[in-house]
C-alpha cells in the first residue's frame, strides 16, 4: 500500500519545510518555558485578574493558569505553534493531487506501475509521520525547557483578613522572600503528552481536509484557498460561540471545539496521568469525556483521507497545464 | 486535392488488413510471426465524453506486437485522450481497451507495468538532479533499468548533474526520453517525443525508436511531424474529432505514386468539348486512378509496383512526366480537409 521509493521522494521534497517548522517549534517551546519562568506568578495573577471579564474568550479558566503547568500548557495555543502546524498540514495536504497536477509531475509518476491509492498513502505516510515528529519535537522542546530552566518566585508574607471586610493586612514588614527553584521540581514534562496528542489530532484533521480538497481539484492555489477559507470560517464560528451564551451552540459546529490541549493538561493535574484519556467524566462545557475530542478530530481526518482515496481513484486526471 | 472514390475503397480495405508486411494475423507456424500477430493494443468501441464535448467516438483500433504505430491528427483529435485512456488516467464513457491482453480499464496498474510512457509535456521533479530523476524512475518502474537510462542520456549528451529546475526545455525533454527509452517495457508510448529537440537529437531519438522495434518492442508514436511518422512507423492511424477516420500501412503508402504529365497523343482518349477524357485500360484499372484532368494536363495516382505500368505510360506518349511519391502529407491533407470524410469514415 505504501511504496518506499515514493516515500523517500516525498520525504526529500518536504525536508526543507519540515526542518524549518521543526526548528521553529522546538526552539519556541524551549524559549516559551524560559519566558514563562521570567514572569513572577504573583504579578501574573494580579495582571490576569484584571481581565476576568474576558475569561470566556480563553481556552481555559484563569485559575488553571495560576500554576506553572497551566502557563506552560498555553504553548499549545500560541500562534507560532498553531501556525507551524497549519503550514505543514495545509502545504503537504494540498500537494498530494492538485499540487502535483499543477506542477505536472503526477503524469510521469502515475505512468509507472503505481496505483493511485499507493501514491496517496505514500504521501500521507510522509505527511502524517512528519506531523507526528513535529509535535514530538514541540514536546521535546518543552521538556528541555523544563529541565534546564530555573524560576524565581516571590513568596508573599503571611496576611490576616480583617473580619467583615475584604482587606488583608500583612503580618510582617520584612521584604518578600524570593525563592529560586528548578522548573522540573514543579512541572512534570510528561503532563503535556495529552496536549501534544491534541495538537497532532488537530493537524491530522487539517491534513485529511487538505488532502480531500486536493484530490478534488487541479489547482493547488485553489485548494490552499479553500482550506484557509474553511479554517477562518470555523475560527469565526468558534469565536462567536465563545463571545456570548446566546451563541454558544455555534461552538458545536466548529472543529476548534475539539482542540482542548490546555483542558487536557489541566485534567492531568486534577485526575492524574490517565485523567485526560477517559471517555467519561465531562467537565464544564463538555459533552463528552476528555479523550473523545481529540479522537473526533482523528476520526474526521481518517474520514477525509478515505474520501480522498475514493475521489482520487475515480476521477479523470487532466493532462498537465 | 481530392481523394478518388476508388482510392477510398482501397484505404478502407487497408483498415482491415493493415497492408503490406503487417497483415500477418493469419500466418501460422512461425513463432515470431505468431507473436507479432498478437495484438499489443486492442480498442473496441471506445468513447469518451466530457459533458457536451465528445473526445472519442466509438473507436476501434488494433496495434500488432512489434510494430511502430503512428497516431496522427490535428490538435484536439483525440490522440492524447486515447493514450491516457490506455494508461488508466481517464475512464472511458463506453468501450473496452486492452494492452498485451490486460484490461486497461479494470487493471491499469498491470498495464502500466508493461508500458513506458513519455507524455507530450513531460514534467519532472524540479528539485532533483538529472541523475536522481533517472534513479528514481528506474526504482519505480518494474522494467526500469538505470544503466540503460544512463546510456540513453549519454547518447543524447545530457548533463545529469544539473538540477531539473535549471535545465532548458530541450534538456528536460532529453531527460524524460532517457527515463522512458531506458525502460525495458514491451510497449513504448511516445507522445510527441521530438518536441523541443534539435535536428541531430531528433535523428538520435528516431534511431532509438527503430532500435526498440528491432528488440521486438511495440511503439505507439504520436506526432505532428509527418516526416518522422513516415521514417519510423509501420502503420499510421488518422484521428479527427475523436473518430478514427483512416488507417494506413506505410509500406503500401510507399508504393503509391502520383504521375503528373502533359498528354500529347493518347490512345483511348475522348476529346469531346475540347477536354481530354482519359480511359484507363481494363488490365490497369486496379493500379491506376485518374485523379484529375485539366486541359492537356493529367494527374494519375498509382498503387503498387510501377513497372507493369511503364509500357502503357510509354504508349500514351506523355510529355514532361513527373513521378512523385504519394506521401503522408497528401493523405493527411485529404483526410483532414474533410470534404470526402464521409466516405472515409469507418
Amino acid at each position: 500500500m505504501i511504496h518506499h521509493v515514493l516515500v523517500r521522494q516525498y520525504a526529500m521534497q518536504s525536508l526543507l519545510l519540515w526542518s524549518s517548522c521543526a526548528a521553529a517549534l522546538f526552539s519556541f517551546a524551549w524559549v516559551r518555558v524560559w519566558v514563562s519562568s521570567l514572569i513572577d506568578m504573583g504579578q501574573f495573577r494580579t495582571i490576569l485578574e484584571q481581565f476576568r471579564d474576558f475569561e470566556r474568550f480563553t481556552p481555559i479558566g484563569f485559575d488553571a493558569l495560576f500554576t506553572h503547568t497551566g502557563r506552560i500548557a498555553m504553548t499549545f495555543d500560541e500562534p507560532v505553534v498553531v501556525l507551524c502546524t497549519v503550514i505543514w498540514c495545509v502545504s503537504r495536504g494540498s500537494d498530494v493531487v492538485s499540487g502535483q497536477l499543477s506542477r505536472g509531475t503526477l503524469e510521469m509518476i502515475l505512468a509507472q506501475a503505481i496505483s493511485r491509492t499507493t501514491l496517496l498513502l505514500s504521501h500521507a505516510a510522509v505527511s502524517v509521520g512528519g506531523l507526528a515528529m513535529l509535535t514530538l519535537l514541540l514536546w521535546g522542546g518543552m521538556a528541555m525547557g523544563i529541565a534546564n530552566t530555573t524560576a524565581t518566585e516571590t513568596i508573599p508574607p503571611p496576611t490576616v483578613r480583617i473580619p467583615f471586610t475584604v482587606f488583608e493586612v500583612p503580618l510582617s514588614n520584612a521584604a518578600p522572600v524570593k525563592e529560586s527553584f528548578l522548573m522540573s521540581d514543579r512541572v512534570d514534562w510528561e503532563s503535556f503528552g495529552t496536549g501534544v496528542f491534541s495538537l497532532f489530532a488537530l493537524g491530522f484533521f487539517l491534513l485529511g481536509l487538505s488532502t480531500w480538497l486536493s484530490s478534488l481539484d487541479r489547482y493547488r492555489w485553489r485548494t490552499v484557498g479553500a482550506v484557509v477559507a474553511i479554517y477562518v470560517v470555523q475560527l469565526v464560528i468558534f469565536g462567536l460561540g465563545k463571545a456570548t451564551d446566546k451563541l454558544s451552540w455555534l461552538r458545536g459546529f466548529s472543529f476548534f471545539n475539539c482542540y482542548r490541549p490546555q483542558q487536557q493538561v489541566a485534567k492531568v493535574l486534577e485526575d492524574g496521568p490517565w485523567g485526560p484519556w477517559r471517555f467519561t467524566g465531562a467537565v464544564d462545557d463538555s459533552w463528552f469525556g476528555p479523550v473523545v475530542y481529540p479522537l473526533m478530530l482523528v476520526i474526521g481526518g481518517v474520514l477525509f483521507y478515505a474520501a480522498a482515496v475514493v475521489v482520487f481513484r475515480r476521477r479523470d486526471l487532466p493532462a498537465p497545464l | 486535392m481530392s481523394f478518388p472514390a476508388q482510392r477510398t475503397e482501397n484505404l478502407r480495405h487497408d483498415r482491415s488488413g493493415f497492408g503490406d508486411g503487417l497483415n500477418v494475423r493469419n500466418s501460422g507456424g512461425d513463432t515470431a510471426a505468431s507473436r507479432k500477430a498478437e495484438a499489443a493494443v486492442r480498442v473496441q468501441g471506445l468513447s469518451k465524453r466530457y459533458g457536451s464535448f465528445q473526445a472519442l467516438t466509438d473507436l476501434d483500433l488494433t496495434i500488432l506486437n512489434g510494430t511502430v504505430f503512428g497516431l496522427l491528427g490535428p490538435n484536439g483529435a483525440g490522440k492524447t485522450t486515447l493514450i491516457r485512456t490506455l494508461l488508466g488516467f481517464i475512464t472511458p464513457t463506453s468501450g473496452t481497451a486492452s494492452v498485451m491482453g490486460v484490461d486497461a480499464i479494470a487493471d491499469s496498474v498491470s498495464v502500466r507495468r508493461l508500458v513506458s510512457y513519455l507524455p507530450g509535456d513531460a514534467r519532472l521533479p524540479r528539485e532533483m538532479r538529472g541523475l536522481g530523476v533517472l534513479r528514481f524512475f528506474a526504482d519505480l518502474q518494474p522494467c526500469g533499468d538505470l544503466q540503460r537510462s544512463l546510456d540513453v542520456a549519454n547518447r543524447l549528451d545530457l548533463d545529469l548533474h544539473r538540477f531539473v529546475g535549471f535545465m532548458s526545455t530541450g534538456m528536460r525533454q532529453k531527460l524524460a526520453i532517457s527515463v522512458v527509452l531506458g525502460s525495458r517495457a514491451p510497449l513504448l508510448i511516445l507522445d510527441e517525443p521530438t518536441a523541443n529537440l534539435d535536428p541531430t537529437v531528433r535523428g538520435d531519438v528516431l534511431a532509438m525508436v527503430t532500435e526498440a522495434q528491432s528488440d521486438g518492442r511495440t511503439v505507439i508514436f504520436s506526432s505532428h511531424v509527418l516526416s518522422e511518422i513516415e521514417d519510423v512507423c509501420d502503420c499510421v492511424a488518422f484521428l479527427r474529432k475523436g473518430r478514427l477516420v483512416h488507417e494506413q500501412s506505410l509500406g503500401s503508402l510507399r508504393q503509391r505514386h502520383r504521375i503528373v504529365a502533359r498528354i500529347a497523343d493518347v490512345p483511348n482518349q475522348d476529346t469531346s468539348q475540347g477536354q481530354v477524357h482519359l480511359t484507363v485500360p481494363e488490365p490497369y484499372r486496379e493500379l491506376v486512378e485518374v485523379s484529375s484532368v485539366s486541359g492537356d494536363r493529367v494527374t494519375l495516382d498509382t498503387t503498387g509496383d510501377l513497372a507493369p505500368l511503364l509500357p502503357w505510360l510509354h504508349g500514351m506518349g506523355l510529355k514532361e512526366m513527373r513521378v512523385e511519391a504519394f506521401g503522408l502529407r497528401a493523405m493527411y491533407d485529404s483526410i483532414h480537409r474533410g470534404s470526402e470524410l464521409e466516405g472515409l469514415e469507418p
